[in-house]
C-alpha cells in the first residue's frame, strides 16, 4: 500500500490539484473512478466535491442520494453525513459533496443569472429558438457543466472539485466545449446576427453590411426559411448587453481548463478502441496544453497466479478427467467437463495476457511520464460507500511505475 | 404485420439506427449487421459518426471519409460529421457549389452552425433522409439498407425529437417541408429499425431497458432488436464444480495448486453468466423474443473473421425468428 503523495503520482495529483477532469468514452466506469477519487481525497483531508451527470442508481445508493427528491445542481453532503457507513473517522475539516447536473435547468439558470432585467429575460425565454434548443442541452450538456463548474470554482470553498465529464460521443466535444460557446456568443456572430432586420422592428440593417452579407443571408434564407431569420436575430440581439459577461465567463473556464492547479484524467478500460481513444485523447490534450496528469484502467482482467501455464493446465484436466471417471463419471460427461473447465482456465489467460499487453502498450505510449493506475474488473456494481473507498484504494495501489524516457 | 413483433424482417429495413452505450460493442454489431446483410446481397451503406473510424480498420481503408467508399463486397463506409452534413444540405438546396462555399466562408455562418447545439443532429437527419430515399452507388438508385453507427444514447433521443424541434425552429422554408419527410421515415417501422446493443453486466442493461422505455414513451419508437454481447460460451455449471473438487479429493491425494487457479477460473466466467441470467429477463421484458446474444469472442483484435463467425449467427437467429 503506498501511503505518502511522494512516491504515488496518483495520490499527488489528488492532493495538489483544485480541479479534476475526468474524460473518457462512456462504459469505462468513469462516473464511479470520478466519485472513486473524490472520497479518497476527502478521506486525505481535503473538502471535495464531485460534480457528475446521470449517475446509476447503485452509485447514487452507495453516495446516499437515492432517497426522496434531491435537487439537482445542488451540492448535497455525502460526508461526514454518511461515515457511518465507512466505519471510519473523517478528517477534521474535510468534507464530500456530490452534484447531479441537470443541463436543462443549469441553462435556465445561467440565463436567469445572466439576465438581470426581467423583461429582457423574459424576451430570451420567450423565444422560439431558446426554447427549441432548450431540450437539445440535456444532449450536450457540456456547455453547462463547464458554466457551473466556472460558478462553483469561484464562490464555493471547495479544496478540490472533481468533474466526471458529460457522455458526449466525442470526448474532446468536452474539451472544446468553452470554446465552441465562445464562437456561439463571439461577437462577431452576435452582431451579424443582431444585424438581420427584426420584422416588427421597420429597422434597416446598414447598407454596407447587406452587401456584404447579402450571399449568406440568401442563402439562410433559402436554407432555413426567410421567417426564421428574425427569430434568429431577436434571438442574438437579447444577448448583446450581455456579451462581455458572457465573454468573461467562456474566457474564465478556458483559463481554468489550462490552470496549472488543473489535472486531467483519462479513465479507460483494456480493449482496442477504448484504448485507441484514449491515446487519441491524450494526444489532442497535449496539442492543445491541457494539464494531463494519467491514466485510469478500469476493468482488467488478471488470471491468479496460481493457473499455471497451458501445458500444466492440460495435464492437471486431464488427471482431473481420469478422476471423474474413477469416481463414477461416464468416460465422456468426464471428458466434457475436464475440457471445459481447461478452455475456462485457457480463456482467463488469454483475457489476461491481453490486457496485460493493452496495459502496457498505454503505458509506453510516447515515453511519457503520464500515471497509470490498473482496477480490477469488478464483478458487480458499486452501492455501498466502503466499497467505494476500496476501489479507490485499488487504484491507489494499482498505480504502475512511470516509464520514464531518460531511463533513469 | 409481422415487422414490429418479428425479428426476422430486421435486415429489410432501410434504415438500421445502432446505439448503446460506450464499450459495449455497437460498431461490432453495427459491422455484422452490415457484413450479414451484404452476404444475403443487399447494397449496404455503413455510416459512422466518430471522429476516430472503428470499421475502418476492420476493412482495411485508411479512414471513413464523407464520401461513400466501397470497402468490401456490396459494403461502402462513410464518416460524417457536422460540417458535411452541412455542406450536404447546402449544396442540395442551392445546387451551386460556388455558392455553398461562399456561404459557408462566412465565419459568423459557420461559427454559427457549428456551435448552436442541436442543429447537428437536424442536418444529420437530413443527410440520412436523403440518402435513404435517393441516392446509391453509382447513381444507380437506393441503398438496400444503411447502417448507422450512432453515438451514445443521448444522441439517439436527440434523432428522434428532430422533427418536432424543427416544427418548433423552422416554421417555413425547406426544412419545415422535410420534417414530415423525415419523420415519415424515422417512425416507420417497415423503415427504420432502432438496435440497441448491451452487454449482461447491470448498468448497461439497466440503461438499456430506460432508453426503450423512454422511447416508447416519448418517441411511441419501439427497438427492432437488441444485441447483448459477451455472453461466455461453454461454461462450467455451478453443480459441476463441487463434482470436480470431490472428483480431485477422491484419489487421497493433495490437488495440484494449478486446480485452484482452475477452479478460480471457472468459477468467475460461471459467475458472470448467472449474472446474465439474472439481467437479461429485464430485457426479455420489454422486447420478448426480438433478442440475440452474442457470444465474447476471446480474440485480441476485432476482424472481418471474428465479424464473420457474429454474422453467422446473427443469420441463423434471424431465420428462427
Amino acid at each position: 500500500m503506498v501511503d505518502g503523495p511522494g512516491d504515488n503520482p496518483l495520490l499527488a495529483t489528488l492532493d495538489h490539484s483544485k480541479l479534476l477532469i475526468c474524460v473518457g468514452s462512456g462504459g469505462v466506469g468513469k462516473t464511479t473512478s470520478s466519485a472513486a477519487l473524490a472520497l479518497l481525497a476527502c478521506l486525505r483531508g481535503r473538502k471535495v466535491l464531485v460534480l457528475t451527470i446521470d449517475p446509476a442508481r447503485r452509485l447514487l445508493q452507495a453516495l446516499g442520494l437515492d432517497q426522496g427528491d434531491i435537487p439537482a445542481n445542488t451540492p448535497i453532503e455525502v460526508l461526514p453525513r454518511m461515515s457511518g457507513s465507512l466505519q471510519m473517522e473523517v478528517p477534521e475539516g474535510a468534507h464530500l459533496h456530490a452534484m447531479m447536473l441537470d443541463p436543462e435547468l443549469g441553462a435556465s439558470q445561467t440565463i436567469e443569472r445572466l439576465l438581470p432585467d426581467p423583461s429582457l429575460r423574459e424576451e430570451v425565454l420567450g423565444n422560439r429558438i431558446y426554447q427549441a434548443l432548450l431540450p437539445i442541452f440535456s444532449a450536450a450538456p457540456d456547455y453547462v457543466a463547464l458554466e457551473l463548474i466556472a460558478d462553483i470554482h469561484a464562490e464555493q470553498g471547495y479544496d478540490l472539485i472533481v468533474l466526471d465529464t458529460p457522455p458526449t460521443h466525442n470526448a474532446m466535444d468536452f474539451l472544446n466545449a468553452g470554446r465552441t460557446l465562445s464562437s456561439f456568443i463571439n461577437e462577431r456572430v452576435l452582431k451579424w446576427f443582431a444585424r438581420i432586420p427584426q420584422a416588427d422592428s421597420g429597422q434597416k440593417s446598414p447598407g454596407w453590411w447587406r452587401r456584404g452579407s447579402s450571399v449568406a443571408m440568401a442563402v439562410l434564407g433559402r436554407l432555413f426559411g426567410s421567417d426564421v431569420l428574425p427569430d434568429i436575430a431577436a434571438f442574438f440581439q437579447s444577448f448583446r448587453d450581455v456579451l462581455p459577461a458572457l465573454r468573461a465567463r467562456s474566457e474564465q473556464t478556458d483559463a481554468l481548463m489550462r490552470s496549472p492547479v488543473t489535472r486531467f484524467i483519462a479513465v479507460t478500460a483494456p480493449g482496442e478502441t477504448s484504448l485507441r481513444e484514449a491515446r487519441h485523447l491524450r494526444n489532442l490534450m497535449a496539442e492543445q496544453g491541457l494539464p494531463f496528469a494519467g491514466f485510469v484502467i478500469n476493468r482488467v482482467v488478471r488470471a491468479p497466479a496460481s493457473l499455471g501455464d497451458a501445458d500444466r493446465v492440460r495435464q492437471v484436466a486431464d488427471d482431473l478427467r481420469k478422476q471423474l471417471v474413477d469416481s463414477g463419471h461416464g468416460p465422456q460427461v468426464a471428458a466434457g467437463l475436464a475440457e471445459r473447465l481447461r478452455l475456462g482456465a485457457e480463456r482467463l489467460t488469454f483475457m489476461d495476457r491481453a490486457d496485460r499487453d493493452h496495459v502496457e502498450s498505454l503505458r509506453r505510449m510516447g515515453g511519457t511520464r503520464d500515471f497509470c493506475a490498473v482496477a480490477p474488473q469488478l464483478e458487480h456494481d458499486i452501492h455501498v460507500l466502503s466499497e467505494l473507498r476500496d476501489l479507490g484504494q485499488r487504484l491507489v495501489d494499482g498505480v504502475l511505475p512511470v516509464v520514464d524516457d531518460d531511463g533513469l | 404485420m409481422a415487422d414490429v413483433d418479428d425479428m426476422k424482417n430486421l435486415l429489410d429495413r432501410t434504415i438500421l439506427l445502432v446505439t448503446g452505450k460506450g464499450g459495449v460493442g455497437k460498431s461490432t454489431v453495427a459491422a455484422t449487421l452490415a457484413r450479414r446483410a451484404a452476404r444475403d446481397g443487399k447494397k449496404v451503406l455503413l455510416i459512422e459518426l466518430e471522429s476516430v473510424s472503428r470499421a475502418a480498420p476492420l476493412f482495411g481503408v485508411a479512414d471513413a471519409g464523407p464520401e461513400a467508399q466501397l470497402v468490401d463486397h456490396n459494403i461502402w463506409l462513410m464518416g460524417v460529421d457536422a460540417l458535411s452534413s452541412l455542406r450536404y444540405f447546402a449544396l442540395q438546396q442551392l445546387k451551386l457549389e460556388t455558392v455553398v462555399k461562399l456561404a459557408l466562408r462566412n465565419k459568423a455562418v459557420r461559427g454559427f452552425f457549428m456551435a448552436m447545439p442541436g442543429i447537428k443532429s437536424i442536418l444529420f437527419l437530413y443527410h440520412l433522409w436523403r440518402l435513404e430515399s435517393e441516392h446509391g452507388p453509382a447513381g444507380d438508385g437506393r441503398w438496400d439498407l444503411i447502417v448507422c453507427d450512432l453515438p451514445t444514447s443521448g444522441y439517439v433521443i436527440g434523432l428522434y425529437g428532430v422533427p418536432t424541434t424543427i416544427s418548433q425552429i423552422f416554421r417555413m422554408g425547406p426544412l419545415a417541408n422535410y420534417a414530415r419527410g423525415m419523420a415519415d421515415m424515422l417512425f416507420d417501422p417497415k423503415r427504420a429499425g432502432l438496435v440497441l446493443v448491451t452487454l449482461p453486466e447491470e448498468m448497461p442493461v439497466v440503461e438499456t431497458v430506460e432508453l426503450i422505455e423512454r422511447l416508447r414513451a416519448r418517441n411511441g419508437v419501439e427497438a427492432a432488436a437488441v444485441f447483448v454481447n459477451g455472453i461466455y460460451p461453454e461454461l462450467v455449471a455451478p453443480t459441476e464444480i463441487e463434482a470436480l473438487v470431490a472428483a480431485a479429493r477422491s484419489s487421497g491425494e493433495t490437488p495440484p495448486h494449478e486446480l485452484e487457479g482452475m477452479l478460480w477460473a471457472a468459477e468467475l466466467l460461471a459467475g458472470r453468466n448467472a449474472r446474465a441470467e439474472r439481467l437479461l429477463p429485464l430485457l426479455r421484458n420489454e422486447v420478448g423474443d426480438r433478442m440475440i446474444e452474442l457470444p465474447h469472442l476471446f480474440r485480441r483484435h476485432m476482424h472481418l473473421a471474428a465479424i464473420d463467425e457474429l454474422a453467422a449467427i446473427v443469420g441463423t437467429r434471424l431465420a428462427e425468428a
